[in-house]
């Protein structure tokens, strides 16, 4: 943001330095999510000294809860989970800011008290707050929620002024195309889209950011990221994690929902985006959603681009572990697929003919999540004597999580009178470079909300595009059943029907 | 001058050998079962720092600004080389040049990080030959940033245009250096930057951002006075809050009005900020309380009273070098 346009007393200041005077109201106070990321994101914004003196938490749930206990349950919270050690100084000044308000979530009066308990501390303030909703709950209640911050009048408060309410959902945006339609159908009917910001934390990630800094602002990629130079990208996000104790919910969503529609095509959609015309929230999600528009129809069926299935009995970590099926809560016939596998298509001028492979599955070899840009073969014969030269695709890979960064594989000469090559890996880690203390994924996207910077969150037709795209394979799996549906051992890298997705001479990753 | 050159760490070695003496330096750390780098590790490099100890500098002092120099270089892994210069002319006419070495182990695995110093002590009589030895230590392509600390004047450290002029960032603490230093002809005066401004930035950010949700006229219309008060060791930082309020407000309005800009003695480790108005009941007050890491906001532009509680610090100094060389 140019300083030109600020408020004078914010030049000189960065833009996540300069956060309006605001009340946080997460609803599922009492939630994992709340005590694992979002109450020590908060924290960690205060220890840097971002957060403004005129910050307000409040904790909306069912159960009713006192204050103090609900700041005792956030300070233990932080002790557990928070990448910081609890410093008194901070936490103080954040837990006189805290205060909780029990209700249910379609109880309009319930609303009508928040909305009292928002105005009595602007009253004793004496100014306006910025008012930021963190829906944090099953999406079971997504629509009372929303419903009852219109009927309130909180989602309207101070609309057209700087500082209007805002509201951060969370993942998951519907279950199908029809689900995601009626679903943003209902946030538009209470919020305007600027007012929406739909989370998913892989965007906040440092790695995800910086892949838009590697492409635009380097100039050797950008010439060579098109069909002319690159053979394929593979996009992997791998879990050692099984369903655990999460059967129940995990049998009504599986891969495809959980990990490939969201997460996955977030980082295609940032890996083969057009350079957007600026940094601009509204410019890069255009951006955004024309190349996932440009995908093709996925071709369901034997043969086509999909494959999915469920990871049997295995070995990971030297331990056995069971397979799907014998899981807690996991029906014995159950056709929710723990993997899936994606070939997709992009067909516009830059993307023609290159393949990109998604992948994402519970249960593989190893915690993983990576962008792999494997490039062309050299042309000609000049090291073509296979005895002689190992040579490798070049291929640029940038590893998400865990040890965040970025290599490149080149061919290079092995030192010795003989001519002979051999593939060397050049490495950039973050945690070398800059250290690994740096923000978790959801403290940076907390504040973007509050500065009302969207760029790292999914517009609505963002999330509508990507379900039109997998609505037709869930529809189809749900019609087969198990049918296709394949194993593959835990603590494997996948099953076997994922390799007949990929062309010959090309592998699956082992990142 | 050669007492500073002594009284760092490191390990001496001949100028014609830096090279050589940093990866002997590793190989001993290796061989005394010390945490070695890989090379990834050493060539993680983000930037090439300049610290440049001038006359004003005691061994003392010098060495506070070495130890905050390696903290930074923990978070930003640096080629740092130290210049020492030797005033007196009856020093051996030769350079003379230490190697000290860092590796810094975080929670993980792949959190290494490993810095490495070059220090030079030379006599005047060798300036001449200083900033092509300065290259030779310095990794080729990255970005070039000098802190100057404790020079005499400012005509004397001109002197060292190579490095001024080069550097993406010139840093000097205004609270320790002469007064001309802040408006002095620098080569690229765009680059310079004073560390008090930069150590002020939480007192900035909180008072900025509290001031910047009122209308700007709000701001200027009766203003009558802006005073702001500091310890006797704060002097500098009271000066550049004056100057940045002063900046501030006058962006925000005519303050033709406003006569009265004033400094005051406080409280040792205190800050304080107050803007008066034509009538009583508008006001700011913004107190720090720097030592107990405590503030209080209190004031009224016509909507009733706001009081809050803050936190209230300066940047730690190698905060403050970040903050100065990349923000």
């Amino acid at each position: 943001m140019a300083d030109t346009h600020r408020h004078p007393f914010l030049h000189g200041l960065s833009k996540h330095r300069g956060a309006p005077p605001t009340v946080v109201v997460i609803f599922g106070a009492s939630g994992d999510l709340t005590a694992r990321k979002l109450i020590p994101a908060v924290y960690n914004l205060g220890v840097d000294g971002l957060l403004p003196a005129d910050f307000f938490l409040v904790g909306y749930g069912r159960k009713p809860i006192p204050d103090d206990e609900f700041r005792t349950l956030a300070a233990d919270a932080i002790k557990e989970f928070s990448r910081r050690e609890l410093e008194a100084d901070v936490w103080s000044r954040i837990a006189a800011h805290t205060s909780y308000v029990a209700g249910a979530y379609d109880e309009k009066e319930a609303f009508d008290r928040l909305a009292q308990h928002i105005t009595a501390i602007e009253k004793k303030l004496g100014r306006e707050l910025q008012v930021l909703f963190y829906i944090s709950t099953p999406p079971s209640v997504f629509a009372p929620i929303l419903q009852n911050l219109g009927a309130s009048g909180l989602a309207g408060k101070y609309l057209g002024q700087p500082h209007h309410a805002k509201v951060i959902i969370e993942k998951p945006f519907g279950k199908d195309l029809a689900s995601a339609q009626a679903l943003n159908a209902t946030i538009r009917s209470v919020f305007e889209e600027h007012q929406v910001y739909r989370i998913d934390h892989y965007l906040g990630k440092e790695t995800v950011q910086d892949l838009l800094v590697q492409r635009f602002a380097n100039s050797i990629f950008e010439p060579l990221w098109n069909r002319n130079f690159i053979d394929s990208v593979q996009i992997t996000v791998a879990e050692e994690v099984g369903v655990g104790s999460r059967g129940g919910y995990y049998e009504q969503s599986g891969a495809l929902r959980d990990m490939i529609q969201n997460h996955t095509m977030q980082l295609l959609a940032l890996t083969a985006m057009e350079p957007p015309v600026s940094l601009d929230a509204e410019a890069v999600r255009d951006e955004k959603v024309k190349v996932l528009k440009a995908i093709q129809p996925l071709v369901t069926g034997p043969g086509g681009d999909v494959a999915r299935a469920q990871y049997a009995a295995g070995m990971l970590g030297g331990k056995n572990v069971k397979g799907y099926l014998e899981e807690e809560g996991i029906a014995p016939n159950s056709a929710t697929e723990t993997y899936a596998a994606i070939r997709l298509s992009i067909n516009n001028w830059r993307w023609q003919g290159v393949p990109f492979y998604l992948r994402s599955g519970k249960r593989m070899a190893r915690r993983v999540s990576e962008i792999a840009i494997t490039f062309r073969r050299p042309p000609g014969t000049l090291f073509a004597d296979g005895g002689r030269f190992d040579l490798a695709a070049n291929t640029l890979s940038f590893q998400i999580q865990p040890d965040e960064g970025l290599s490149l594989i080149l061919n290079t000469k092995i030192p010795g009178l003989e001519t002979r090559t051999q593939p060397v890996k050049m490495n950039f880690r973050y945690a070398t470079t800059f250290g690994s203390n740096t923000p978790e994924a959801y403290e940076r996207l907390v504040l973007d909300a509050m500065i009302g910077d969207g760029t790292l969150f999914i517009r609505g037709d963002e999330a509508e595009t990507s379900w039109k795209l997998y609505t037709p394979v869930l529809d189809y799996w749900k019609s087969v059943g198990r049918d296709g549906m394949d194993t593959y051992a835990a603590g494997s890298w996948g099953p076997a029907n994922a390799d007949a997705l990929l062309a010959t001479g090309r592998a699956w990753r082992q990142p | 001058m050669p007492a500073i050159f002594n009284a760092l760490p490191g390990i001496e070695v001949p100028v014609s050998g830096i090279a050589r003496g940093l990866a002997d330096m590793w190989l001993d750390a290796a061989a005394r079962g010390s945490a070695a780098p890989g090379a990834d590790d050493v060539t993680a490099t983000q930037v090439n720092f300049v610290l440049h100890l001038g006359s004003r500098c005691t061994p003392e002092d010098a060495l506070r600004q070495f130890e905050t120099t390696v903290r930074f270089s923990r978070r930003y892994p640096s080629r740092v080389v130290v210049l020492c210069p030797r005033f007196s002319e009856v020093d051996a006419p030769d350079m003379r040049a230490k190697v000290y070495g860092e590796c810094f182990l975080g929670k993980s695995k792949s959190d290494k990080r490993c810095v490495e110093f070059v220090l030079l002590s030379y006599p005047m009589a060798a300036r001449p030959y200083l900033e092509s030895q300065v290259s030779t230590c310095l990794s080729a392509d990255l970005p070039l940033y000098y802190w100057a600390h404790g020079f005499s004047t400012s005509s004397r450290l001109a002197d060292y245009r190579y490095l001024l002029s080069r550097a993406r960032r010139v840093l000097i603490d205004s609270s320790v250096s002469p007064d001309d230093a802040l408006t002095y002809p620098w080569p690229n005066p765009n680059s310079l930057r004073d560390l008090v401004y930069s150590r002020l930035l939480p007192v900035r950010q909180t008072v900025g951002q509290f001031l910047a949700r009122y209308e700007m006229p709000r701001l200027t219309e009766g203003l009558k006075a802006v005073r702001v008060a500091h310890g006797p060791e704060l002097a500098a930082e009271g000066r550049v809050l004056l100057a940045w309020l002063r900046r501030r407000l006058s962006d925000c309005g005519p303050t033709g009005g406003c006569l009265d800009w004033k400094l005051e003695a406080g409280e040792a480790r205190h800050l304080a900020i107050e803007l008066s108005y034509a009538t009583s009941d508008k006001f700011f007050r913004w107190h720090g309380d720097l030592a107990a890491k405590h503030a209080t906001l209190e004031a009224d532009f016509g909507h009733g009273k706001t009081e809050l509680a803050a936190g209230a610090s300066l940047l730690s100094p190698e905060a403050a070098l970040s903050e100065a060389m990349f923000f």
